[in-house]
């Protein structure tokens, strides 16, 4: 795949490193067929390794630990935030062995820098998501608190999952900010503000503006674009409703935990019914905790939910960026149009179109033919030059369209396999439970059958 | 019992055979003994104190029966004997049928009472009448005027406070039906109470009203005597087994309650929980129409979250008509206990102050007052009536508990039963088309 536009600095990668799957850490990657075809005039003949090409080195990325850091902010407050590490292993293809060859420490700012640089410069892509900064759909036992370990451990593991998820996208893994992120502790931050990128960000203003103003974007981009608003609207609905039902779960199994102990001070009471109610009441204290793990484990699930209900919002910015490039596209286009309506009415001498050159003609006295010359000069230069820039501006769209459904495509694909492999999970979990349930409460029907 | 001969009780006057207080009734020993009014040695006679069937030679000897002590050992070894053998039962009852009847001045439900058996008492082998909540709350006061030593079954309740019941909704009526049902079995099971005259005609009468209006209690001696105790009396100490029994009846009564209140909790929980759920599974359905191939899988999790919330409400729809009016009825049940456990302090405390009185008059001895053995009499009866019950309540709790708690389990069961079925059976769904990949 060629890069999406001429004007971006990026340097051949090292290594198309080969990532492989997302949550576990230390998991290797590996690379669709998809990487292996993505540059030809890049791939070594023989196998062979050269050294800025490792095709045949597969490369572990992990998240490994979370460690508390205080420090000082930008205005020089104390401040505390959570510092992650991460390794990287290259695996020797003969032996499987890995060796740990960087491990540098991240905060989550430098995640979004490196998000953020990925938006600008890969605006055809459907760029993975960052877990999310604050905690949200949350039922009552889990803590909004960003510090508090639950959620660090989680957010531990959705950073892995975006490194993964990056290292094993075809384009994404060549980037070379990308590797700096992975290898470079020091300095890195500087270099990626060295590239600019803030710069060429498109504005929200713009991007706005341009959604309410395109007049014919790519059917296909306005489907993609309300699907993507559609899918953050059921997930963001899901994931609500899931949490009440995580809560009202868990209010279940707790109030079960009463009888434990009700059954247990009856009991003194009872002569044979004694031992039969003592003992349900300690299954039924075994129910009432078993939630715990239960809830433990959907959290996972709605993790899974929330990686998508946040690719769904790159998915709305890669349609953005067609709307905006199109909108582009279009203005440059009847700018054109009018300069040439312009051109052919100085040379005819009929005035259709508004020019300011002509009112003041008008107001102050007719112009000189050398005059009417020169400007028509200007302008024949001006729609030389805009039929030039439109013509690219074609060819940059209509790339842009082709790379970014292609990504779109792949995305697809990943997507359903992702969710139909979460909805077994939760298929799975939801058994499991069920399995304990019909286990606590045929231990109670025995403890009472015993009275 | 006093150091002399054994005395005949007052008798009531000439009397059919019918109407003669049945031997069972709980009267006094010398009754039971071949004495002048008592009829053929043909009749099976019994010691009071609730024993069944029990054949004594005439003119056997009463006195080592006459203690309480034995006399329960005895009626044990009889309710084994009823428990192991089915033959010997020879009432059956049942409630059923209920119907809806429209008046003009009211509205109300009957329910049909069928009655089998082989007892002299029922000219019929067999009878069927329909009878509403009124009727058998006045049984239930009868009997407690007319057998006040003896444990009576507690009623359902009479009015629903739960706000929004409907009382002629189909599970109301069915949670009274079985109720109502229980409470004639239970009487029936019992061995004085199922020969009580009330019980009879309410059982056998065409037209309960008229006898109703009829007024006559029919007192057993121990009924009309117990009714004649004044109130005044105060019982100094309880005797340790009465104690016991109270003491045992507070704490079972509170820990009940407390059972009863989680168990609402816990329903009250798992409908909120239901609420939920029937949000959560449309949600799947509406994503699965923005989907292509994942359309089926999320439509399939839609489904399944559906079935299990069904499941979900026939477990809280059963705990609710089977298990807590259960619980209800035995903490009224032991409510009623209670105050019977009253009123034998008061019989025990009249004996006692006229005993004492007798002791300070210091003329009569060693004779005893009538009045004073009638006194003694009545607290003893009590004693082995009520120790009887007792007993055969404490017997007849374990059981129904056993039943309510495994049914309780068992429901709980069914219903991850259901869950795991319909999860179970999605799971080749979901995975069905990534294989075809």
């Amino acid at each position: 795949m060629e890069q999406a536009s001429p004007d971006l600095e990026r340097i051949l990668q090292p290594a198309p490193v080969e990532p492989l799957g997302h949550h576990d850490a230390g998991l290797e990657t590996a690379v669709g067929e998809e990487a292996e075809g993505v540059r030809d005039d890049e791939r070594p003949g023989d196998g062979t390794m050269t050294e800025n090409n490792f095709w045949l080195k597969k490369i572990e990325i992990s998240v490994s630990e979370a460690e508390k850091r205080t420090g000082r902010n930008a205005m020089n407050m104390q401040e505390t935030y959570t510092a992650y590490l991460i390794e990287t292993r290259s695996v020797e293809h003969i032996d499987g062995q890995s060796v740990l060859t960087d491990s540098l420490w991240r905060r989550y700012s430098e995640f979004e820098l490196l998000r953020n640089y990925l938006l600008v410069y890969y605006p055809h892509i459907v760029v993975p998501p960052l877990p999310e900064k604050r905690a949200e759909f949350v039922w009552h036992k889990l803590s909004a608190d960003n510090m508090d370990p639950d959620f660090v451990e989680r957010r531990r593991i959705g950073l892995e999952n975006f490194l993964l998820r990056v290292a094993s996208h075809p384009i994404l893994c060549r980037d070379k900010i990308f590797y700096l992120f992975l290898t470079q502790e020091g300095n890195w931050k500087e270099t990626v503000n060295e590239t600019g990128f803030q710069l060429k960000a498109d504005s929200r203003l713009k991007a706005l503006n341009a959604t309410f103003r395109v007049k014919n974007p790519d059917k296909r981009f306005t489907e993609l674009k309300h699907y993507s608003d559609e899918l953050q609207s059921v997930i963001s609905h899901l994931l609500r409703v899931r949490a009440r039902v995580a809560d009202r779960l868990y209010g279940v199994y707790k109030v079960h935990g009463n009888y434990g102990r009700v059954f247990s001070e009856w009991s003194a009471i009872e002569k044979e019914m004694g031992d039969g109610l003592q003992s349900a009441g300690h299954h039924m204290d075994v129910y009432a905790s078993s939630i715990d793990d239960i809830l433990e484990d959907e959290e996972h699930y709605a993790d899974q939910l929330k990686e998508y209900l946040f690719y769904a919002e790159a998915l709305r910015a890669v349609c953005r960026k067609h709307e905006l490039m199109q909108y582009d596209l279009e203005m440059a286009a009847q700018d054109l149009a009018s300069k040439k309506q312009q051109c052919e009415e100085l040379a005819t001498g009929t005035v259709r179109t508004f020019s300011l050159k002509g009112m003041t003609t008008k107001l102050f006295g007719q112009e000189t033919p050398e005059q009417r010359e020169a400007r028509i000069k200007v302008l024949e230069e001006q729609i030389s030059e805009g039929e030039q820039q439109l013509k690219s501006k074609n060819l940059e769209g209509r790339e842009f369209v082709k790379n970014a459904w292609a990504d779109i495509e792949r995305f697809k694909e990943q997507k359903n396999h992702d969710l139909k492999e979460a909805l077994i999970s939760y298929a799975v979990m939801q058994i499991s439970m069920c399995k304990k349930g019909i286990q606590v409460w045929t231990n109670a029907k025995e403890c009472f059958s015993k009275m | 019992m006093s150091g002399g001969p054994p005395k005949a009780l007052q008798s009531t006057g000439p009397h059919s055979l019918r109407d003669l207080p049945h031997p069972l009734a709980g009267s006094s020993s010398e009754e039971a003994v071949g004495g002048d009014s008592t009829p053929s040695p043909d009749l099976l006679m019994a010691r009071s104190f609730g024993d069944k069937d029990l054949i004594l030679p005439n003119g056997g000897t009463p006195a080592g029966t006459s203690s309480p002590a034995s006399s329960s050992s005895l009626l044990n070894r009889l309710q084994l004997d009823d428990d192991i053998d089915g033959e010997t039962r020879d009432l059956f009852v049942t409630v059923d049928d209920p119907k809806k009847h429209v008046c003009t001045m009211e509205t109300y439900i009957t329910y049909r009472i069928t009655t089998k058996s082989t007892r002299v008492e029922f000219d019929l082998p067999e009878y069927s009448v329909r009878r509403r909540y009124q009727d058998f709350d006045w049984l239930r006061n009868k009997l407690e005027e007319s057998q006040p030593t003896h444990l009576i079954p507690p009623l359902p309740e009479k009015f629903v406070v739960k706000g929004v019941v409907d009382r002629f909704s189909e599970e109301f009526v069915e949670t009274r039906r079985k109720a109502l049902d229980k409470f004639l079995k239970r009487i029936t099971d019992h061995p004085v109470l199922s020969f009580n005259e009330h019980f009879n005609v309410f059982l056998t009468a065409k037209d309960l009203n008229a006898y109703k209006k009829q007024g006559m209690a029919l007192l057993t001696r121990v009924g009309e005597s117990v009714k004649h105790v004044t109130g005044g009396y105060k019982l100094r100490s309880r005797p340790l087994e009465f104690a016991a029994i109270g003491e045992y009846l507070d704490t079972f009564a509170l820990k009940l309650g407390t059972i009863d209140r989680i168990a609402q909790r816990i329903i009250k929980e798992e409908i909120e929980y239901l609420v939920e759920l029937r949000e959560y599974g449309p949600v799947y359905s509406t994503w699965s129409a923005l989907e292509g191939e994942l359309a089926e899988p999320l439509e399939g999790v839609s489904a399944c979250i559906g079935n299990c919330s069904t499941a979900l409400e026939e477990l809280t729809d059963d705990m609710t008509e089977d298990f807590l009016p259960v619980l209800r009825e035995y903490i009224l049940y032991s409510d009623s206990m209670k105050s019977v456990l009253k009123k034998r302090d008061q019989v025990q405390a009249e004996y006692e102050a006229k005993l004492e009185a007798v002791a300070l008059r210091r003329e009569d001895r060693p004779k005893v007052p009538a009045d004073v053995e009638k006194c003694q009499d009545r607290m003893e009866c009590f004693n082995a009536d009520l120790k009887a019950d007792m007993e055969r309540w404490q017997n007849n709790k374990r059981q129904d508990f056993r039943q309510l708690l495994m049914g309780m389990a068992d429901k709980n069961i069914q219903y991850y039963e259901k869950c795991l079925m319909a999860w179970e059976s999605i799971i080749p769904l979901l995975q069905e088309k990534q294989e075809a990949k």
